[in-house]
């Protein structure tokens, strides 16, 4: 009935001894390897782009939650225009804006443009955040600005001359993914809706698709751009909007640099109102000064 | 089998995965704080101990500031965690006597990707259900190889002061 061998048995245990130790030898290597099992936690993805503008687009960024965010931008003439007004320097528009976070992901803006002399209100709200594990592929942010005239003569019927006349508005939703820690990518269909029209012909309803990204070339400095076909020209002389510039950021400010064939910093100026030919040397150099406040 | 064995030779540990970590930058212009409860540790019958903070989970008062600590100075997407693995030097089972007691973590504590050897004095204490640890320590920037730009200098200390609470139950 015991047939099993002695020398089996030992044979047996000593095999079994071995594994048991071989294991135990496993699991003393490291201590930190059993933590590191655990899933990293999922996040939304941060800083898809420095700033809550591509250049002169919005990016899917919206200031935190009590935090102002102002903008003091400069765009200066003409480059072709020669020596004489120093390519363009001479001539400067700004804009200054305030955008406030009322929610880390809802603000609420008003700004205002020497050009046209155009007052603005905005709100942005990031509908969808890009996370981390790639549950959801891509942020989704909405924007939505009303901009009105405020200069004398704004039209040459004195019939024409009533405030809603002086009104427009733009509707744009910002499907932006950050690929990599350079690389972000941005597609932006906007509708602009003007009350107040050149010709009797002139639609009052532009769509445009623009497309932007970024390029992080350093830490704290990035290379952007940004293009917005118009779906249908309505005049022989407006182009499509095409912009080039870098982002430096210094903690707390973001400096954009860049250089555009639109003349106008507001949405219906630049979607649908770009007149400079890049070919002519029709473009304009500007720069954003950006700066947070907390409250 | 060998599973079966790993699991019979692990002897005691204890862990936990809600650990909290603070962190406290001092200048004479701007105090930089964030609190972090996703710390893990686990601690182990021999006396050795291993930690881990996942960096993202670290929160401040401003979100700009949460932005820029993530993604200019430590660098999270490349380097998620901060660990430190080591042993608790004078470890021994008198330790569980329900007073405090002072001890020193010896290990390796990496940040930035960057391990640094370091003597972290700590207090421990078994309260009859887990283990207490508590410690307070600074964290050189420069020996992480976190760069502060010039600019920033005075806003940033270059020495951050850190403190860590565990309570580490039986796992």
């Amino acid at each position: 009935m015991n047939t099993f061998p002695p020398r089996l048995l030992s044979c047996t245990l000593l095999v079994f001894g071995f594994i048991f130790q071989f294991a135990c030898g496993l699991h003393a290597q490291s201590l930190l390897d059993d933590l590191e099992m655990d899933e990293a936690p999922v996040h939304p993805v941060y800083a898809t782009f420095k700033d809550t503008r591509i250049i002169n687009v919005q990016s899917n960024e919206t200031p935190g939650e009590n935090v102002m965010h102002f903008v003091i931008a400069h765009r200066f003439g003409q480059i072709n225009e020669g020596a004489y007004a120093l390519w363009g320097l001479d001539n400067a528009s700004m804009r200054m804006a305030f955008d406030y976070g009322l929610t880390d992901r809802f603000c609420v803006g008003v700004a205002r443009s020497t050009f046209q002399k155009t007052f603005e209100t905005s709100l942005k709200w990031k509908l969808l955040q890009q996370t981390s594990d790639d549950r959801v592929p891509f942020g989704v942010t909405l924007f939505g600005v009303g901009m009105a005239r405020g200069d004398s003569v704004f039209t040459s019927n004195i019939d024409s001359r009533t405030f809603s006349n002086r009104l427009s508005y733009t509707y744009q939703a910002v499907i932006a993914r950050k690929w990599s820690e350079k690389l972000s990518l941005a597609l932006v269909p906007s509708f602009t809706h003007r009350n107040l029209v050149e010709f009797t012909n002139s639609a009052h309803d532009q769509w445009t698709i623009g497309a932007g990204g970024r390029y992080k070339i350093a830490q704290r400095v990035s290379l952007n751009c940004e293009y917005h076909y118009l779906l249908k020209k309505y005049a022989a002389d407006i182009e499509n909007s095409l912009s080039l510039g870098v982002d430096i950021e210094t903690g707390g400010h973001v400096f954009q640099l860049h250089i555009t064939n639109s003349r106008g910093m507001f949405e219906r100026a630049f979607l649908t109102e770009t007149t400079g030919r890049w070919l002519d040397g029709a473009i304009f150099f500007g720069f954003n000064l950006s700066r947070v406040f907390d409250f | 089998m060998m599973l079966v064995a790993s699991h019979f030779c692990i002897g005691q540990q204890w862990m936990t995965r809600n650990g909290t970590v603070d962190f406290f930058s001092a200048t004479f212009v701007e105090n930089i704080e964030a609190t972090n409860e996703m710390a893990s540790g686990l601690l182990a019958e021999d006396g050795r101990f291993a930690f881990r903070v996942p960096i993202l989970g670290f929160r401040f008062e401003k979100a700009l500031m949460e932005e820029h600590f993530n993604e200019n100075y430590l660098e999270s997407t490349r380097y998620p965690n901060g660990t430190f693995e080591g042993v608790i030097s004078n470890w021994n089972e008198a330790l569980q006597d329900g007073q405090w007691h002072e001890v020193i973590a010896t290990g390796s504590l990496t940040i930035h990707g960057v391990p640094v050897n370091r003597e972290i004095p700590s207090k421990l204490q078994w309260n009859g259900k887990s283990w207490q640890i508590e410690t307070e320590f600074t964290v050189a920037t420069a020996a992480h190889e976190i760069p502060i730009p010039k600019m920033v200098r005075d806003k940033i200390a270059e020495e951050i002061s850190v403190s860590v609470n565990l309570s580490l139950s039986p796992r």
